[in-house]
């Protein structure tokens, strides 16, 4: 698959003592508190922790969804904090992918306008949205599928079509939230090889996880707790 | 795939919930469209057949309706004065009054009228010949509407013979009249039956062959000149009688007689308007709401507040536009089920319409479905607009 256009020198995101505080009827709720990283081009990151860790929130603020209460946060080299909503959006259209635990596929779209959605919303040209879908259909290995409707889909096609749905724009990071949290073992890991690829093929990768095999796979772990990184782990 | 594309497909992917809200909106549609022809469709009726009538000016002797007040004396002086006004073309005097007919045995009340009209004639002839002002065959001719003609089978050339029943103590003996033809008249009920005459067979019918009264002059002004002057001539030679043009008399009705429907019709259109907004409201919300995960999923990959508020927007404009257009002939059908139930009631004129359609009305209705599909989708588009992702992502997984 062709990797991201114009390849970053720099990191993709900075985040600098960033905390992210939500106001609740019971007093304010701190999610994420304190937390600096780097994204680099092509880098592969996991994000470990148990339940309402924070990882979710941070996997947020990394994709621009969310604004931190307190920090900054760069994303390539931009203050995403003072950017309007809709630039923000055309940010997250155009530069990061994402996959979700429910995949969210658009139930009255086969797996083809599911992938194409995006590219459209970006205003692709027709005839390279066709050479892209079908590129990216071949990718996650349903061009066979692609006329069916998710729900003639098992668990495991639905997030391949999510994964091809968020490499539609070619993004230059990937963000997923428990992707294989709806999967069995067998299936959870043949979806984790398919984030190995894609990081390999040049897309940076940020994977939110509870589950440690999962995390295994990339680059660098951060094992988070009670909203900060408590450690990270580089593997060998 | 364009919002419109992509609403259309969210619709066809629930089409129970589409179809009920496209037949909902349809039958809300279809009363709204009535209540709009309603609203205006007895004044455009009456317009049309005052307009049709073929005389723009109507004089009596009082401001009460024919029948109602004292007759016009004089009539003849009176005719040959305002004939002799430069603004006027025909002046035609009409007395109204009762005859009776036996039909199997039993008599029946058939609406009576004389009429001295060379010219243009308040009535259209529909068979036979017209009669004339001053004939004086010793049998007197008579026109006869359809009713009375179908009753008796009667045909051009036929005998009638009619009791006069002018005055309450009428004595004279019956009058045996020719039928001449088979006419309309334009203010005739359902099941009325009318006979005209000219004025002399009236009055010998009425037992008072010396009178010289008209209940009412049809007058016609001249082409170019237009009624507003001709009545301002008539109120300065006779400012004792009541002239009235077409246009008067249209307006007086909107006022009075007319605006009980008036109100009805705002009244059921306003609730009909409200019953498909809250149906409008009800689907897009609930079809919404059920999609907030997936609406907050394609916000997180990029998709523009805008975007996602449009869609809304496009679902709401397409129930609407559908049910809406359903509506009109749903709309034109119902129209025309219930004028016929009106026209029966008892004194309304069978040319008269309750539901004209008028470009107005299709205007109005246009315009009133349009500010439906933004104001069904106000709360909707407030939900999307507002749908905080990162707690609606986690809200999805967690429920």
């Amino acid at each position: 698959m062709s990797s991201p256009p114009s390849p970053l020198r720099g990191p993709i995101v900075e985040a600098c003592e960033i905390t992210r505080v939500f106001p609740m009827p019971a007093g304010p709720v701190t999610a994420v508190h304190g937390v600096s990283l780097r994204i680099d081009p092509a880098d592969y990151v996991a994000i470990w922790g148990p339940s309402g860790c924070g990882k979710s929130t941070l996997l947020h603020m990394l994709g621009c969804v969310e604004t931190p209460s307190s920090g900054a946060l760069l994303f390539e080299n931009r203050d995403v904090s003072s950017l309007p909503d809709a630039e923000r959006s055309d940010m997250r259209l155009r530069k990061i992918g994402f996959v979700f635990q429910r995949f969210f596929l658009l139930p009255m779209l086969t797996a083809w306008e599911n992938v194409e959605l995006p590219q459209a919303e970006a205003r692709i040209s027709r005839e390279a949205r066709r050479l892209r879908t079908t590129e990216l259909l071949d990718y996650v290995g349903l061009a066979h599928r692609a006329q069916h409707r998710p729900s003639q889909l098992s668990g495991g096609e639905m997030q391949r079509v999510a994964i091809a749905r968020a490499l539609a724009n070619r993004p230059v990071l990937l963000l997923a939230d428990e992707p294989t949290g709806e999967l069995d073992r067998a299936t959870g890991e043949q979806i984790a090889e398919l984030f190995d690829r894609v990081q390999r093929d040049g897309t940076a990768v940020v994977i939110v996880t509870h589950d440690q095999a999962i995390a295994s796979r990339a680059r660098r772990t951060l094992v988070m707790r009670d909203g900060r990184i408590e450690r990270e782990g580089i593997a060998g | 795939m364009s919002p419109l594309a992509f609403a259309l497909r969210g619709l066809v992917r629930q089409p129970g919930r589409a179809i009920l809200g496209i037949v909902g909106i349809a039958a809300t549609g279809a009363l709204l469209f009535d209540m709009l022809m309603l609203s205006q469709g007895l004044v455009l009726s009456m317009e049309r057949i005052l307009a049709g009538v073929g005389f723009d000016i109507r004089v009596t002797a009082s401001q009460a309706t024919p029948l109602s007040g004292p007759p016009i004396t004089n009539m003849a002086d009176t005719v040959a004065a305002l004939a002799a006004l430069p603004g006027i073309e025909h002046v035609v005097p009409l007395r109204i009054g009762e005859a009776q007919i036996d039909i199997s045995g039993r008599p029946r009340d058939v609406t009576f009228m004389g009429a001295n009209a060379a010219g243009r004639r308040p009535w259209t002839l529909l068979q036979g010949r017209d009669i004339e002002p001053q004939d004086a065959a010793v049998s007197p001719r008579l026109l006869i509407n359809r009713n009375l003609a179908q009753r008796l089978e009667l045909k051009p050339g036929a005998t009638i013979t009619l009791r006069g029943a002018c005055t309450a103590n009428s004595s004279v003996p019956p009058t045996v009249f020719r039928v001449d033809g088979i006419a309309e008249f334009p203010f005739d009920q359902a099941s009325q039956l009318t006979a005209i005459t000219n004025l002399r067979a009236f009055a010998r019918t009425c037992g008072d062959a010396k009178a010289d009264e008209a209940d009412i002059l049809m007058i016609a002004s001249k082409p170019g000149d237009g009624p507003a002057s001709a009545v301002e001539a008539i109120r300065r030679v006779r400012p004792d009688l009541a002239a009235v043009t077409n246009e008067e008399l249209v307006a007086r009705f909107q006022q009075v007689e007319f605006s009980y429907f008036r109100q009805i019709s705002f009244v059921l259109a306003t609730i009909t308007l409200f019953f498909g907004l809250l149906l409008i409201t009800v689907l897009l919300s609930v079809s919404t709401n059920q999609r907030l995960g997936e609406i907050a999923a394609l916000r997180a990959l990029g998709f523009s507040r805008k975007r996602m508020v449009s869609d809304v927007l496009w679902r709401s404009a397409l129930l609407v536009g559908a049910g809406g257009v359903l509506a009109l002939p749903l709309g034109l059908a119902l129209a025309t089920w219930l004028d016929e139930l009106l026209r029966t009631m008892p004194g309304i004129p069978a040319n008269l319409r309750f539901f004209v359609f008028a470009p107005r009305a299709l205007v109005l209705y246009v315009l009133l479905l349009s500010i439906t599909i933004g104001v069904a989708a106000i709360y909707p588009l407030r939900t999307v607009a507002r749908l905080p992702i990162s707690s609606t992502l986690r809200a999805e997984v967690v429920g």
